[in-house]
């Protein structure tokens, strides 16, 4: 293997990385004040479908990528506001993101461009590189310590992280549960919406509706095999990553007689179940995560 | 006689229900509209088609039946796990896997008599298997079952399609699997639709559901696991337990389903490229349930209106020009409006305040 | 003390109805002055509690006024109290335990915040010790109460509240913490100490006030009380209600515990050491304070918690640690402290609740495991007559129900599983009149009728009328065994406080 070729598959783990960085990132964020967003893949969806949109009219990936934050942070406001405002549930209220983007990008693709399945965006629409590199790449390179600071070294973290710990003692201690509680679901989100938009108009630069392939859900196990500690979730994503472009390589590969190319795509799940299982009894998640506030 | 409250004597709790589907159901339809609208489509012609497709003429209905056969099973695949406290949204796997299971039993050399048998059997054996998996992940190592069965759900897609494509293909038509021989099918209901017999099957199971729910021990045990843990364990219920028979339930339904819409379903009677026939029955399962209420009896109703929902997008699709796709988009808003508690009586109390 | 009888805190007859109709204090009038150590006795249900919250903001007065130096307040909040100066340090501290003290004292300050004194002054004046960069729950209860007295020191509290704050604290830890409330006292802050500990009390408060049933039973300086006085004060009676009793005629040991030791979810030892036995024909009570280890007790001894060392014997076997049902199909009956989150399934019917636990009975059942729906509606109605429940319908859920009926239930259940010993645990708390009175004569009924009663309750009038044998629990251990009849209150009063039955002199 020469150096061109580690360099490759160095630069396509990153890449493959990224998404699931910053999804896990920003849902230990969320997780830490006490919301639980199972509908990280939808969100995913849906940021690289608005990226798409707005980066292609406009003709402009700044724009696009912007667009594609904002719903991601949209879609966290609603979600924030169903469970940390109206004490509502926190899976069904993500199950329902999910159901929503599986069918609304679909109808999007159709309703924008005409097209069926699948729409890819042209090249003044793609995120140009920087140094070589992708600068959502990079950008998630300094986001992840950036919020690693953030949730451990300020007052601002701690009383986020008091909300999803012991919510009832960080009323009693003047801090506004709810509120932190819905910023956390927007910053979260917005996190995946960045992940999404990564996929759409910079790495995999294509929207369709099997776009995030399970990622949003593997970011959740990634979560939790990263103790919500954003530097484990780095690690953590890494791995899981790395699966993905095993995959690549194994395809094309001398295995792919023995094992079947088709066959090859389940060793992400594969291996996300096999963590989850090998991994859990050591995890610890925050103690009310999940769990409506409800003041008595 | 009855150890609960009859119907009619909880009709305010009904009543309350209704109406909260009712709320929900209508902010979907208006929140779709305005998508509708933006993206350059009369809302009034989709809904109209939409309807007219779904429950319009004879045809539709019999389509949106046909429909609402397997959601009945999806729904009460994911009604029973919320009974036990579980969130199971594996059904969309275990449905692929046990179309795989018919397939499988076609392939074999059987007597005509035996094809019924052996592609229930398969069928419900691997979706059952596919369920417990996650239980024993989740009783056994704590796995949260939301990402498990997930995973489960990817797995279960690829194997189905690398099945599909690579073993058990026509070569005749190699897009989609070897057919269900004609003695392995179910029968048609209404000629010249898509309505076959599996209907009674699901209505059949939906009401054994009821059954096992409301006046066994089984039953029993698993709504007073979801209901109170600390009372179930003073009680002496073994949580574990009841866990992985709630899971082996969640299988076996979602197994039906899957069986029956290979069997079953005109004209196909196989497995076609990339699953179209078979994906998504999982998924709206769950709408169903929320809908229902996670109540077998909820479920009937709301699997007919969700399967109406899937019958006449394609109308919608041909005669309004919007994307069939638009009907997950509604049934995402509506599960979402159904995540709040209580959102009446949430109403009302604020209209009360003032 | 020094001659400034600044008024800090003023209550006049201040008196609290909740919602329900409870009375839970009826024109309490007491004064605290600035700079002193008050404290305030009581047993459970004496009000104490109520009185706390009240001061502190969490709910408010329905009748009578206070004045905080001086000033008349009305409480919004509990975040209002702070802001009079007035910090409550709760028994269980409002600390999140993942956070260390410094984050914990740092947590929610608002943004405009300007401190008084520097954490670190503060530490030196009041020479409370705490390692700063240790979790809460890596830490005695005793040092986080600490810390939660410096959260609130560190807001500008001027008077503290402190409830029950030397539970779970050592010998050493109370000393400690004593010598850091009369630094406060140095600093001229003021001091409530809320305790159901005799002799901590009279160790360390300047004046003491006693409640009973919600009303003031005496005011005293603690220069002119004894022990014996203050028992007499918190409980109050002469001579306790005594319910018809046959002699009791024991018989058999039913049950044995020897030297168990058991821990609460957070680590700490909730029981250390108890022995005990339970023989047929006999109620055996176990009196004492909440909180001092007798829901743990018999947790381990129902199955529902896990006992660290120590056994148990039931009938003779070695039921340690084994599963509630095998403990059931042995004869035990258990009618949990919590009705509504263990005893019953609220949303579930009323028919359905009186089978939890003997749902699988073969007379409930028909083959397929599918409810045999006529014996069930017929051992229901049969609770139903027996034991008078008022209940609309058989089918309606059991949330309906008042509470005396909701426990009738499970009492009725538990009884007609024709346990040979029935372990009850505060079976009428929060109950009517009526209700108690019912249950109480249906313990005794079983007694009477040679089966054995393990009676667990913060009742004294309950324990003391209705059992043959009582033990006395406090921080754990058994203060003393001893036959009902030759005890007396005062006793009683002073083994719920904190003495060894050897330690108090004989009459």
């Amino acid at each position: 293997m020469d150096e061109g070729m580690l360099l490759s598959i160095l630069l396509q783990t990153a890449y493959a990385s990224t998404p699931l960085l910053l999804s896990s990132t920003g849902e230990i964020l969320s997780e830490r004040a006490g919301i639980v967003n199972i509908g990280l893949e939808g969100i995913m969806l849906l940021s690289g479908f608005v990226g798409v949109v707005v980066g292609q009219e406009t003709l402009n990936p700044l724009l696009g990528i912007l667009a594609g934050i904002g719903a991601g942070a949209l879609v966290g406001l609603i979600h924030g506001m169903i469970t940390a405002y109206m004490k509502g549930d926190h899976v069904i209220s993500g199950l329902g993101i999910n159901l929503f983007a599986l069918g609304f990008v679909p109808y999007g693709i159709y309703a924008v461009w005409g097209v069926r399945g699948y729409f890819n965006p042209s090249d003044q629409a793609k995120v140009p590189k920087v140094f070589g590199v992708s600068p959502i790449f990079i950008a998630s390179l300094v986001l992840v310590p950036l919020i690693y600071y953030i949730l451990f070294k300020t007052r601002f973290g701690l009383s986020l992280r008091a909300c999803g710990e012991d919510p009832h003692s960080a009323d009693a201690s003047g801090v506004r549960v709810e509120r932190m509680q819905l910023l956390a679901s927007v910053i979260g989100a917005s996190f995946s919406g960045l992940a999404g938009v990564f996929m759409s108009l910079d790495w995999l630069t294509t929207i369709t509706k099997d776009l995030p392939a399970g990622r949003g859900f593997i970011a959740l196990a990634i979560v939790n095999f990263a103790n919500w500690n954003p530097l484990l979730g780095l690690l953590g994503s890494y791995v899981f990553g790395f699966s993905w472009v095993a995959i690549e390589w194994l395809k094309i590969s001398a295995l792919k007689q023995v094992i079947p190319v088709t066959l090859l795509n389940t060793i992400p799940y594969l291996v996300t179940l096999a963590v989850t299982a090998g991994a859990l009894g050591r995890s610890r998640p925050p103690k009310y995560a999940g769990v409506p506030y409800k003041k008595e | 006689m009855s150890l609960q409250l009859k119907l009619g004597e909880r009709y305010k709790e009904i009543l309350f229900s209704i109406s909260e589907v009712a709320l929900a159901t209508l902010i979907g339809i208006g929140i779709s509209a305005i998508f509708i609208k933006a993206g350059g489509y009369s809302p009034t012609s989709a809904f109209f088609y939409l309807f007219k497709g779904a429950f319009g003429n004879l045809y539709g209905f019999y389509t949106s039946l046909s429909y609402s056969t397997p959601l009945m099973l999806t729904g009460l695949a994911f009604a029973l796990s919320v009974r036990a406290g579980l969130f199971n949204i594996g059904a969309e796997g275990q449905v692929y896997i046990a179309a795989l299971g018919a397939i499988i039993a076609a392939s074999l050399a059987l007597p005509s008599y035996l094809y019924l048998l052996a592609e229930f059997a398969i069928g419900i054996g691997l979706a059952v298997m596919w369920s417990l998996f996650a239980g024993i992940l989740k009783v056994w190592k704590g796995v949260n079952e939301v990402v498990s069965t997930i995973m489960l759900n990817w797995i279960a897609y690829w194997v189905t399609e690398y099945s599909r494509s690579n073993i058990f293909y026509d070569p005749l038509s190699p897009d989609r699997t070897i057919r269900i021989p004609i003695t392995g099918r179910l029968p048609i209901l209404v000629e010249n639709t898509q309505l076959y017999s599996g209907i009674f099957i699901s209505l059949i199971v939906v009401i054994v559901t009821y059954v096992i729910l409301w006046k066994t021990a089984l039953g029993y045990e698993i709504r007073a696991v979801g209901l109170s843990p600390s009372a179930s364990k003073y009680a002496g219920i073994k949580f574990s337990l009841v866990a992985l028979e709630a899971f082996a339930l969640s299988g076996l339904f979602a197994g039906i389903a899957g069986v029956m819409e290979t069997i079953g379903r005109p004209p196909t009677y196989a497995i076609v490229t990339s699953l179209t026939n078979l994906v998504n029955l999982g998924f709206n399962g769950i709408t169903v349930s929320l809908i229902g209420r996670n109540n077998p009896i909820g479920i009937i109703p709301a699997s007919i209106f969700i399967g109406g929902l899937m019958a006449g997008a394609t109308s919608m699709q041909i005669f309004a020009g919007v994307p069939l796709e638009m009907v997950q988009a509604v049934q995402g808003i509506i599960v979402m409006v159904l995540a709040l508690p209580g959102i009446i009586r949430l109403i009302k109390s604020k209209v009360r305040r003032r | 003390m020094p001659p400034e009888k600044e008024v800090a805190i003023e209550m006049v007859n201040i008196s609290k109805v909740y919602p329900d109709g409870v009375l839970a204090l009826d024109k309490v009038s007491l004064t605290i002055y600035k700079g002193e150590i008050h404290g305030i006795l009581g047993e459970n249900g004496a009000g104490k509690t109520t009185l706390m919250r009240i001061l502190y903001g969490n709910i408010k007065p329905t009748g009578g006024k206070i004045k905080v130096f001086g000033k008349e307040v009305s409480f919004g909040s509990s975040k209002d109290a702070i802001k009079i100066g007035i910090g409550m340090v709760h028994q269980h501290p409002s600390l999140v335990p993942v956070f260390t003290a410094l984050e914990n004292i740092y947590l929610g300050l608002p943004s405009n915040f300007k401190e008084q004194a520097s954490l670190k002054e503060l530490i030196e004046r009041t020479g409370i010790k705490v390692p700063l960069e240790e979790r809460i729950e890596d830490v005695s209860l005793g040092i986080a109460q600490k810390v939660e007295i410096l959260k609130v020191l560190y807001r500008g509290a001027e008077i503290l509240i402190l409830d029950e704050p030397t539970t779970n604290m050592t010998v050493e830890e109370v000393k400690e913490f004593f010598s850091t409330l009369r630094n406060l006292k140095k600093m001229g802050k003021t001091v409530i100490f809320i305790s159901h500990k005799l002799k901590e009390v009279l160790d360390i408060t300047d004046n003491i006030t006693v409640l009973r049933r919600g009303k003031v039973s005496g005011s005293l300086p603690t220069s002119q009380a004894t022990p014996e006085e203050l028992a007499k004060l918190m409980v109050g009676r002469e001579v306790f209600l005594k319910l018809e009793k046959q002699e009791s005629r024991p018989g058999e040991k039913i049950l044995r515990v020897e030297d168990l030791w058991v821990k609460r979810n957070d680590g700490s030892w909730a029981v250390k050491g108890v022995s005990f036995e339970v023989r047929y024909g006999e109620i055996f009570g176990i009196a004492g304070v909440e909180g001092n280890g007798q829901s743990e007790l018999i947790e381990a001894i129902t199955g529902l918690r896990r006992a660290e060392r120590g056994k148990v014997f039931f009938k003779g076997e070695n039921v340690t640690n084994a599963h509630p049902l095998k403990l059931y199909t042995m004869g035990l009956a258990h009618i949990p402290e919590d009705r509504q989150k263990m005893g019953l399934i609220l949303d579930m019917s009323v028919a359905e609740n009186s089978i939890l636990g003997i749902h699988r009975k073969r007379d409930f059942l028909r083959p397929m495991m599918i409810f045999n729906e006529n014996k069930i509606k017929e051992h229901v109605e049969r609770l139903i007559h027996q034991y008078e429940i008022v209940v609309s319908k058989i089918n309606a859920p059991a949330r309906s129900l008042s509470g005396g009926n909701q426990q009738k239930v499970v009492v009725g259940r538990e009884f007609s599983k024709t346990p040979d010993l029935i372990i009850a645990s505060q079976p009428t708390r929060g109950l009517d009149v009526g209700a108690t009175e019912y249950i109480r004569s249906l313990l005794l009924k079983m007694r009477n009728n040679g089966k054995a009663v393990l009676l667990m309750s913060s009742d004294i009038d309950e324990i003391m009328g209705l059992s043959d044998r009582v033990a006395v629990i406090y921080e754990g251990e058994f203060m003393g065994i001893s036959e009902t009849s030759s005890v007396s209150e005062k006793e009683i009063g002073m083994m719920m406080g904190g003495y060894k039955m050897g330690e108090i002199g004989k009459k």
